[in-house]
């Protein structure tokens, strides 16, 4: 019998009574690009499997080998989330899916499931530039990467992050399936069923095309991947007309970077300290120091700000803008920009020195030299009189994995990535879960509330507030500015707490609150200010997920508090500045933002105007429609109809063909005794009286 | 339906009543129309003319029912080897000839090669 609840979901109580539903599921979904599929598939109708926590290396053996109950779904501890273990799950055909426990006990000194040389194909290092410098010859930036993030499986891969819902699966296996001295455990069993059926297969090209095909000819088109995509975030020190596009006159300009995204092996789950955060977090703060200085005494160039969304895949949005200022289709373009200095994981450096990193093979010419050189010297003199100091590696390395690198495909820049390591990366966890606080030592005492976590000023605040300093000055310097000015320029480090605290712990803080618009605050499960630290996986942009990414949010407005200035419009001029004269929206943009909220209202909302842009980051092979590019970023997530996660008990196969065979058995006696019954009615029903004939 | 419609089509099943002339030009008719790309008609027509042909006494026109009926069962046997060997190439390669193989294709498996 079906009950259709409120919701018009129709729940049968004997479901109920079969089937736990696991509520928070946190899957690996297929992503491909031009050539490969990667991440995890599961059968349509879902992969079961008799559970088993894996804890020794006798499970292992039991799993892979000696169980007598396959398939097994592996409940794996932290321990064994490692490259063996699951390659040896890959290849054996004993194993439907694996459900892995996401905690810090056991967690092993390094995990990064990223490849040892990331972007390796998309960066500037060929075979026509720098050979001897490409794929990671000279000096291997993540070893301790172990590529699982790019490997295929054919089961499903799930997270177990909920400490109650991991309970509740050891519970059941606990009380089913737990071997007693050392004998297998009997029938009925406790098993799980994951469900994470991806529609795309193969690679981009293939599933573009059959998308394509089944747009044109199909009734019901069926979309199976969509691009990686969302937005860049960019302003400048002096606004640029946004509606000018190409080579802007009299212009030379500074760019600063810094990257917006990060992933992990699974689905949205990117906390990215080390390596995002910290770089988004000494931008922001940066812009801050240098600001208010620019304003009073501007230096000759323009400073360009810039974040770039989805560089983890291949320089999704670098490549967007560098093909944007090849095409005129920018607020400027390549010869307008004077140097690039871009931030990259800066998180780690802790009273070490912070590297600058340049290219050698674009130093061979001579005046690019000279001007890294100047550069570097900057930096060095406007680290005099902070606790950071800064050096450069002494021998001819690559660039590390940055967007500088797009840049210079198109034309030799003079650039510094500036990063707290000399030759690999100093991150043990990069690009994984446990990239999160505890990584960049951002930790609070107990006994503090929200609000004075909020403004609590960590170590990890105050290194990073010497790094932005740092920062401000040289961009100052490199964008021609007075060396007397120089001691103005100084970070906040109760913003740099602020900013740590809402891009690391929590991000429905009340200064996030203050500066977003007021309906974002109000909005329910789906709001960009849900409970915890934001995601830094880029997604597939507002077409399909909604709003706009939270993180791509948060910094638009936040760099629209730090950089813009309040205006009395009212909501309605808010949103049509155009109409008034003393606007104008080709140089700025206007944002109706909460305002900051006391104990007994709410606060008073109002109009910032700021020159703070958002522009697409697609990669341009979707623009191009050259799928199986290899020069730019191709990589599509997969679509899918339902994930979930369900426990049960199973019962043995004997049972299960008895049943079978006894109602067959039950089908074919009951239509041999109606049979027998009909052929003989006549004897068996005859009554003593004539029935009446009926006229027919 | 009424009921005089459902007597009528009672009574071209069953090919008892119906004169000799009729049942050989609908055996025709039915192995003609085969031609046209519907070898089911072919299947119908030695299907219930089988027993026409075969089993009954010998008449005037069962000689040619007959050849229409081995004609019919020669048609179908061709289509059905056809269609066998171009089923099962399809399915065992469709994957492997790629962009060949899904502009073949009128649905396209999900989430499988």
């Amino acid at each position: 019998m079906c009950v259709s609840s409120a919701a018009g979901v129709c729940s049968s109580s004997v479901e109920q009574k079969i089937y736990v539903e696991l509520n928070e599921t946190v899957p690996c979904v297929r992503l491909l690009n031009a050539t490969h599929q990667i991440g995890c598939q599961s059968s349509m109708s879902g992969d079961t499997g008799v559970l088993h926590v894996l804890e020794t290396q006798s499970d292992l053996d039991w799993i892979l080998s000696s169980g007598p109950h396959p398939p097994y779904m592996v409940i794996m501890e932290t321990a064994f989330f490692n490259r063996s273990v699951m390659m040896r799950m890959k290849n054996s055909s004993r194993v439907s899916g694996v459900a892995v426990i996401v905690s810090k006990t056991g967690l092993a000194q390094n995990f990064s499931p990223h490849t040892t040389c990331p972007n390796q194909n998309t960066d500037v290092y060929s075979e026509s530039y720098g050979s001897e410098l490409a794929n990671c010859n000279v000096t291997v930036w993540n070893p301790l990467g172990n590529g699982l993030s790019y490997e295929d499986f054919s089961f499903p891969v799930f997270a177990l992050k909920d400490e109650n819902q991991t309970q509740v699966i050891r519970k059941c296996y606990e009380d089913h399936n737990q071997r007693v001295n050392g004998s297998a455990p009997h029938y009925p069993l406790c098993a799980m069923q994951l469900f994470s059926h991806m529609h795309a297969v193969t690679d981009t090209v293939t599933c573009m095309r059959r998308t394509d095909l089944q747009n044109r000819f199909s009734i019901n088109p069926e979309v199976l991947c969509d691009p990686l995509s969302d937005f860049n975030v960019w302003t400048s020190t002096r606004p640029l007309n946004s509606s000018a596009k190409g080579h802007a006159a009299n212009e030379s300009v500074v760019i600063a970077a810094a990257r917006l995204d990060g992933r992990s092996f699974f689905w949205e789950q990117a906390p990215a300290a080390e390596g995002t955060v910290s770089g988004i977090i000494t931008l922001l703060a940066a812009i801050q120091a240098l600001y208010p200085v620019t304003q009073e005494a501007p230096p000759p160039r323009n400073i360009f700000f810039t974040f770039f969304q989805g560089e983890a895949f291949d320089y999704i949005g670098s490549s967007k803008m560098v093909y944007d200022m090849e095409k005129n289709d920018f607020v400027i373009d390549l010869k307008n920009v004077h140097s690039i200095l871009e931030i990259g994981q800066v998180g780690l450096h802790s009273g070490r020195s912070l590297w600058m990193h340049s290219d050698p093979v674009s130093r061979k010419n001579d005046s690019v030299n000279e001007a890294v050189s100047e550069m570097m010297n900057r930096m060095e003199s406007a680290a005099a009189g902070l606790s950071v100091s800064v050096g450069h590696p002494s021998f001819s390395q690559p660039l590390p994995p940055s967007s500088l690198q797009r840049f210079l495909r198109a034309g030799p820049i003079p650039g510094l990535v500036l990063a707290d390591h000399q030759k690999s990366f100093s991150n043990r966890y990069y690009e994984s879960m446990y990239d999160d606080a505890e990584n960049l030592n951002v930790t609070y005492p107990p006994g503090l509330t929200p609000d004075e976590q909020l403004v609590y000023e960590t170590d990890a605040a105050k290194s990073l507030a010497e790094v932005a300093t740092l920062v401000a000055r040289s961009l100052y310097l490199q964008a021609g500015g007075e060396n007397n000015s120089l001691s103005n320029i100084t970070a906040d480090p109760k913003t740099v707490a602020q900013l740590l605290y809402g891009f690391l712990v929590q991000k429905n803080n009340s200064w996030f609150r203050s500066l977003l618009p007021p309906e974002v605050s109000k909005k329910g499960v789906n709001s960009i200010l849900s409970p915890g630290p934001p995601q830094f996986y880029i997604g597939l942009g507002p077409r399909i997920h909604g709003p706009v990414h939270s993180v791509t949010r948060f910094v638009q407005y936040i760099l629209a508090n730090l950089t813009g200035t309040v205006t009395n419009l009212t909501e309605s001029q808010c949103q049509n500045p155009s109409e008034l004269s003393t606007e104008n929206k080709d140089l700025f943009s206007y944002f109706w933002v909460s305002g900051p909220a006391s104990v007994n209202s709410t606060g008073e909302p109002f109009c910032v105007r700021a020159s703070v842009r958002l522009s697409e980051a697609v990669s341009p092979a979707f623009e191009l429609l050259e799928y199986g590019s290899r020069n730019y970023s191709t990589w599509t997530e997969s679509r899918w109809k339902s994930i979930r996660a369900r426990i049960f008990l199973v019962a043995s196969r004997e049972l299960e063909m008895l049943t079978l065979g006894v109602g067959v058995a039950v089908l074919l006696l009951s239509l041999l005794v109606t049979y027998f019954i009909s052929s003989k009615a006549e004897l068996l029903f005859s009554s003593a009286r004539d029935t009446p004939t009926t006229a027919y | 339906m009424d009921l005089s419609s459902v007597f009528f089509i009672g009574n071209i099943m069953n090919l008892e009543r119906i004169p000799n002339e009729e049942k050989l030009s609908l055996c025709r008719r039915y192995y003609l129309g085969g031609f046209a790309f519907l070898p089911f008609l072919w299947l119908v027509n030695v299907l219930w003319f089988f027993r026409e042909a075969f089993l009954k006494p010998t008449y005037t026109e069962q000689l040619q029912i007959k050849s229409y009926v081995k004609k019919s069962a020669l048609g179908l046997i061709v289509w059905v080897a056809v269609l066998t060997t171009w089923i099962t190439i399809f399915q065992h390669f469709r994957a492997q000839w790629g962009e060949v193989g899904d502009y073949l294709s009128f649905t396209i498996p999900l989430g499988t090669a």
